[in-house]
């Protein structure tokens, strides 16, 4: 286990990137309550920049963005590492797994997480898994 | 042609074959000779009629009458015994084959080509009366051993047999010469005719050693025996009224060729097709259909030659197709003198590219509904996709928030208000239901799984979500058009939706192959069968959102053996 709740380590920050302004906003301070501490970015470009300088733990990375989408943005941050250890990436999107058929399973991303069954408790549970 | 002209002609016929017959009666001379003198005449005279009914404004039909007169006249005046009409008829025996020259050398057209071959028949004509009409000075009737019956020769000089051989003689060199010039002339008028003319020349061809037996055997040079003479003559004069026979056989032929050769072109067939059929039907080679090009005032023919329509060459002429956008037919000048079937041959063409441009409006008609169709599916298509996506940006994620800040509600109200906290449990509970059914409704509307993965995910996910098992025996791994992925996933989803509804089948099977150039979907069961394409209106549905793409939907469902649906898409 490399994270544990109330432990404050990067790998506890959580960067959320979703180009929907009011999700980011609940999502922050769902996981802010939740423990994490939290960074946000509105687009894919923004997305690889931030994973930089936060350094977060886990990425959670929203399918359908502006410029390029969440599979895209996870196979560049899987292609040039950020840092050691590589941020787990979680794919999520308002649509379900099933209507993205094999492409999440060949995506270097950990997994993938409906938009409505976010919380800290599932995203530890991504953290909590080795790679 | 003027009706008193033919009245005057057949009357006139029939007076010198009626006088003919009177003049020879009882006959003196051998009979079958007699009636050939009939024959010969008489068939030239009625040669001439038709040839002048035929082609009112040719001169071909007088030349053939005068031939029958020049020919038929001086032998009722021969026998008439009376001086006068013996010193007419005798001389002029000869001159119908000046005549029959100048027949040959105005074929087909009925003109002297030239003011050479003008003085050359003037001269045939001129030696003939003048040789003759010198050597009867010196012929005495009873030469030809008359005795008491012989006429008198009221032009006779000297009674001398040399001196009117000699005149013979020197008449036949001369005689010679000039009809030496007329077959050569002749000749060169075929081998210069192209088209329709060379091939009336054809003809005359066989008949121009007519006109040169005609000398042979009637000169003073080589001397055959009256039998000879006799019997060959007439069957070589014949030769004349045949030229007419052949000709009109000729146009006739032509003239029913044409209606065959537009039955037997082939639905859109090009103009070079049309061009060809009817110069083959016409027997004139050197036809040509041209068309005026646009902007310009010049045409071009079907082998994309530049043609003076306005001024044709020499030798041409034209004809304008009717309806037709400026087309004209430019032909051998020598049809001119078939005028009927000129027009049946501008006729034909008129309607033949009538038919094409018919034919090509319609096809480009077809071609704009056929576009018309795929744009109207492919707006379809992608209003659905747009839908789908305004759900999922729109109520989808609204919902999702939703229910994500009741879940972080009931966290906060947990435990210090368990009212409220069932109360937030169930709002939460409804919120997800209705994201479900959301899902499920925008999925209807267009599988956002379709176009994020293309058709095997999409196949895959709609296998997966079937009541019946199903295999799926290939798919293509790549992208294809959007409106072929779309069309191939609808079949698909309405081929396993009708499965399950009306098929009981335990299993199915969904193939399907990238050929080249196409998409074959085949989807089949081992349930009842017996589904028409025609029938249920899902079907017919899919038929025609199969044919919106250019595809093809076919349905085999024999009673009790199963359903097999193929749709076959063009797919670049």
């Amino acid at each position: 286990m490399r994270c544990q709740t109330g432990s404050v380590q990067p790998c506890e920050a959580i960067l959320i990137v979703d180009d929907h302004d009011g999700f980011r906003r609940l999502a922050r301070g769902m996981l802010e309550a939740a423990g994490f501490t939290v960074a946000e970015a509105a687009t894919g470009a923004e997305a690889t920049q931030a994973v930089r300088t936060v350094r977060p733990g886990l990425v959670l990375l929203d399918i359908g963005l502006p410029d390029f989408d969440g599979f895209e943005v996870a196979r560049r941050l899987a292609a040039v590492p950020a840092g050691d250890p590589a941020p787990v990436v979680v794919l999520t999107s308002t649509r379900e797994a099933r209507d993205y058929g094999a492409r999440i399973a060949a995506s270097p991303a950990a997994g993938f997480l409906p938009k409505d069954e976010l919380s800290g408790a599932a995203l530890r549970r991504f953290l909590a898994r080795e790679p | 042609m003027n009706r008193w002209l033919r009245a005057a002609l057949i009357a006139g016929a029939t007076a010198a074959v009626g006088c003919f017959v009177w003049s020879s009666w009882p006959p003196q001379g051998y009979v079958p000779v007699e009636i050939s003198f009939a024959v010969v005449g008489l068939s030239f005279m009625v040669a001439g009629i038709a040839a002048w009914q035929r082609w009112p404004a040719s001169r071909l039909g007088l030349l053939f009458t005068i031939v029958g007169y020049l020919y038929l006249v001086p032998v009722i005046l021969g026998n008439l015994a009376n001086p006068v009409a013996w010193t007419i008829g005798y001389p002029a025996g000869g001159i119908y084959g000046a005549a029959l020259a100048q027949l040959g050398l105005a074929w087909p057209g009925g003109r002297m080509r030239s003011r050479f071959e003008r003085g050359v028949i003037v001269a045939d004509y001129a030696v003939n009366i003048a040789f003759n009409t010198a050597a009867t000075m010196f012929w005495n009737p009873a030469f030809s051993g008359c005795n008491a019956s012989c006429p008198a020769n009221v032009l006779l000089i000297r009674s001398s047999r040399p001196t009117w051989n000699a005149i013979n003689t020197v008449e036949a060199l001369i005689g010679f010469v000039i009809t030496g010039i007329v077959l050569t002339l002749i000749v060169r008028h075929w081998r210069s005719a192209r088209g329709w003319s060379r091939r009336a020349m054809m003809p005359l061809l066989w008949i121009a050693p007519a006109v040169g037996a005609e000398q042979i055997l009637t000169g003073n040079l080589f001397h055959f025996s009256a039998t000879v003479t006799y019997a060959l003559l007439p069957l070589v004069l014949l030769a004349g009224p045949a030229l007419f026979v052949i000709s009109t056989v000729r146009a006739r032929t032509a003239g029913g060729a044409l209606g065959t050769a537009i039955v037997d072109l082939e639905p859109g067939a090009s103009p070079g097709r049309l061009k060809d059929a009817l110069a083959r039907a016409l027997g004139d080679s050197t036809l040509q259909l041209a068309f005026r090009q646009p902007g310009g005032s010049g045409y071009l023919d079907t082998g994309g030659q530049a043609v003076d329509a306005d001024r044709p060459d020499n030798g041409r002429a034209v004809v304008p197709i009717a309806g037709s956008d400026g087309a004209v037919l430019v032909y051998d000048e020598g049809l001119e003198l078939e005028p009927q079937l000129v027009k049946l041959t501008a006729a034909a063409a008129s309607m033949a590219l009538e038919h094409a441009r018919l034919q090509a409006e319609v096809q480009a008609q077809l071609e704009q509904v056929r576009a018309s169709r795929a744009r109207i599916v492919e707006a379809g298509d992608a209003e659905r996709r747009r839908l789908e996506r305004d759900l999922h940006d729109g109520a989808q994620q609204r919902l999702v928030m939703l229910s994500l800040a009741l879940g972080m509600a009931r966290d906060r109200a947990a435990g210090a208000d368990p009212e409220l906290e069932a109360l937030i449990t169930s709002a939460g509970k409804e919120a997800r239901e209705a994201l479900t059914e959301l899902r499920e409704l925008a999925r209807g509307i267009h599988p956002a799984v379709l176009t994020e993965t293309g058709l095997a995910g999409a196949i895959q996910a709609l296998v997966e979500r079937s009541p019946v098992a199903v295999t799926i025996t290939a798919v293509p791994d790549e992208r294809f058009p959007a409106a072929i992925e779309a069309t191939a996933y609808f079949v698909v989803s309405e081929a396993l939706a009708n499965v399950a509804k009306h098929a009981m089948a335990d299993g199915a099977q969904v193939t399907i192959r990238g050929l080249p150039g196409r998409l074959v979907i085949e989807v089949s069961d081992d349930g009842a069968g017996g589904a028409r394409a025609e029938g249920g209106s899902g079907l017919r549905g899919l038929a025609d959102r199969v044919a919106s793409v250019g595809g093809v939907l076919r349905v085999d469902s024999p009673p009790g053996r199963g359903t097999r649906l193929e749709a076959d898409l063009p797919c670049p």
